[in-house]
C-alpha cells in the first residue's frame, strides 16, 4: 500500500524542515557562542562573575525549554520588548542550549592534565596564548561527541518552537494532518525527517571524531 | 641556613634565599637557600617528599610561594616588595617573561599531543619570543640534529617513543634558549633502556655550559655530570657539596640513611 497523504504531503513537509534546518543551524551558532562565554567565565573569571554564571546555568538548566518559550512568548510583551517569534525562538533556544554547551566546553578543558598547562607556563605563554593552541584545540577534540549530542537534542528542541506559532516541520505536519486526517502517515514522514538530519549530524560528528584523532 | 653551592668568584645566575612553601599547613620548604652560578650544573637529590620538584617549579614560578626570594639574573622574579614589607605576585606578563628564561623539562614530557614534533618546538618561540616561523624552524630542525631525531620532525609525540619524546621536551625547551634549563627527573617515567639516551642529551648540554638543575634518582648519572650535589630532606637543604665528597663522606645521618637505601636498593 502508497502512503499516498504522505507522498502528496512530502514537499510541503521538506519546506517545513527546510526551515527547522534554519533554526537549528543559527541557534547552535548562538548556543556555541553563549556555551563558550560561560564556559570561560566559568573555568577562569573571579568569584562574582563564576557566581552570575552559575546562577544562569542552574536557572536554564532547571526550567523546561517550553516554559522559557512561554515566558518570551507572553512575558516580555509585558515588558516592553516585543521580540519577533522567529528571533524570539532562536533567542531562546540559544540560550538554554547554551548552558548545555558551556558545560560541554568547560568538562573539555578541566579534562585535559594539568601537566599540559604546566608545558605552556613553563615555556613562557600566557593564558590567552595556552588556550589558543594548546588547551582548546585539545578540548575540541574531547568535546566533539558530546557537543554532536547535544546539537541532536537542540535539533529535536526546535520542535517546541511551533507552540508558539513559529512554522517549521513540526507545524507543517500537523497542518498535513488536519487536511488529510492521516497522522500515522505524515507523522512518520515528519519522524523520518527529523531522524535524517539527527543521523547525519551523527555521522558528520562521528567523521569529525575520526579525522582530529593525532594519527590516522 | 644559607649555603653558596660555589665558591667566589663566579657569577650567580639565581640566587635563592629563605625559600618557604606551604600545601595548607603542610610545610614542604622550609627557608631554602641556594646560590647557582653561570655554567654550573647542580643536581639535586634526596628521598621522595623532600620538596625537590616543588623547589624546582618555585624557580620557574610555576608555584606561588610564601616566603623567601628568587633573584634570576640580578633581578627578583615572580614577587615584588611593597613598601611596607609586603609581598605581591607580580603580574601574569612578568611572570611569564621570567619563565621564557628558564627552561623546564619534566618527568612525563608533557609534549602537546595534536602538535608535530617540529611545532612542538617552534610554537612557543614563535608565539611567544615572535621569532619568524623559517628561524625558528632552522632552530628546531638544528636541535633534532643534536638530539640524532631529525627523521621525526613531522610525527606526532604518540608515535614516538618515550626516550624521544623525553629528548623532543628538553629540544622544545632548549629553542626557546633559556639562561637555565630544570629537569625535574626527566628519566624516571622511562624505560630502563631508554634512560641512556636522554641521559647522554643532559651530559653534552652541562659539557656544552648550560646552567642547569637537575632532580634526579640517577646517582651515578648525578656524580658523573654535576659539579655540585645538594641533599635534600624535609623540605631542607642538609647537604651539599662536590660530588666525590658528597658520596664518599655523607656528613649528616639522614645523608648516610639515603645512600645506604640507594645502594641496598640498586643491588637488589
Amino acid at each position: 500500500m502508497i502512503p499516498q497523504a504522505l507522498f502528496r504531503n512530502f514537499l510541503y513537509l521538506l519546506r517545513g524542515a527546510e526551515f527547522t534546518l534554519l533554526l537549528s543551524a543559527l541557534s547552535i551558532m548562538l548556543s556555541t557562542v553563549i556555551g563558550a562565554i560561560a564556559a570561560l567565565l566559568h573555568a577562569f573569571s573571579p568569584a562574582p562573575i563564576r557566581v552570575l554564571v552559575e546562577l544562569y546555568l542552574f536557572l536554564v538548566r532547571g526550567i523546561p525549554l517550553l516554559i522559557l518559550l512561554f515566558a518570551m512568548y507572553y512575558m516580555l510583551p509585558y515588558a516592553g520588548i516585543d521580540l519577533n517569534p522567529s528571533a524570539g525562538g532562536i533567542l531562546v533556544i540559544g540560550i538554554y542550549y547554551g548552558a548545555f554547551m558551556s558545560q560541554v566546553l568547560r568538562a573539555a578543558i578541566l579534562s585535559l592534565p594539568k601537566s599540559q598547562w604546566d608545558a605552556a607556563r613553563g615555556l613562557g605563554m600566557r593564558l590567552p596564548l595556552t588556550l589558543q593552541i594548546v588547551i582548546f584545540p585539545q578540548a575540541f577534540r574531547i568535546a566533539a561527541p558530546p557537543f554532536v549530542n547535544t546539537c541532536m537534542q537542540l535539533v529535536k528542541s526546535t520542535s517546541l518552537v511551533s507552540i508558539i506559532g513559529l512554522w517549521e516541520l513540526t507545524m507543517a505536519g500537523r497542518e498535513a494532518v488536519e487536511r488529510t486526517l492521516a497522522p500515522f502517515q505524515i507523522f512518520a514522514g515528519v519522524a523520518l525527517i527529523y531522524f535524517c538530519i539527527c543521523f547525519s549530524l551523527a555521522s558528520y560528528g562521528r567523521y569529525l571524531e575520526k579525522r582530529m584523532q593525532y594519527v590516522h | 641556613m644559607s649555603i653558596e653551592a660555589l665558591p667566589e668568584p663566579a657569577a650567580p645566575l639565581i640566587e635563592i634565599r629563605g625559600l618557604t612553601k606551604r600545601f595548607g599547613s603542610n610545610e614542604v620548604l622550609r627557608q631554602v637557600s641556594l646560590t647557582i652560578a653561570k655554567g654550573q650544573t647542580v643536581a639535586v637529590i634526596g628521598p621522595s617528599g623532600s620538596g625537590k620538584t616543588t623547589m624546582l617549579r618555585c624557580i620557574n614560578l610555576l608555584e606561588e610561594f610564601e616566603g623567601g626570594e628568587i633573584i634570576f639574573d640580578g633581578e627578583p622574579i615572580g614577587y615584588s616588595v611593597l613598601s611596607d614589607g609586603r609581598r605581591r605576585r607580580l603580574p601574569e606578563r612578568d611572570i611569564a617573561a621570567s619563565r621564557s628564561n628558564i627552561g623546564i623539562v619534566f618527568q612525563s614530557f608533557n609534549l602537546f599531543p595534536h602538535m608535530t614534533v617540529l611545532r612542538n618546538i617552534t610554537a612557543a618561540p614563535v608565539r611567544v619570543k615572535g621569532i619568524d616561523r623559517a628561524t625558528a624552524e632552522r632552530t628546531a630542525r638544528d636541535l633534532l640534529a643534536r638530539i640524532g631525531l631529525s627523521d621525526k620532525a613531522d610525527e606526532h609525540p604518540i608515535r614516538l617513543s618515550g626516550g624521544q619524546q623525553q629528548r623532543v621536551a628538553i629540544a622544545r625547551a632548549l629553542a626557546m634558549q633559556p639562561k637555565l634549563m630544570l629537569f625535574d627527573e626527566v628519566t624516571s617515567a622511562l624505560d630502563p633502556e631508554l634512560v641512556g639516551e636522554v641521559l647522554a642529551v643532559v651530559k653534552q648540554l652541562a659539557e656544552d655550559g648550560m646552567t642547569m638543575v637537575l632532580v634526579t634518582h640517577e646517582m651515578q648519572f648525578a656524580r658523573d655530570v654535576a659539579d655540585t650535589i645538594v641533599f635534600m630532606a624535609e623540605g631542607q637543604i642538609v647537604e651539599h657539596g662536590p660530588p666525590e665528597t658528597i658520596f664518599a663522606y655523607p656528613q649528616s645521618e639522614r645523608l648516610r640513611v639515603f645512600l645506604r637505601r640507594y645502594h641496598e636498593a640498586y643491588l637488589l
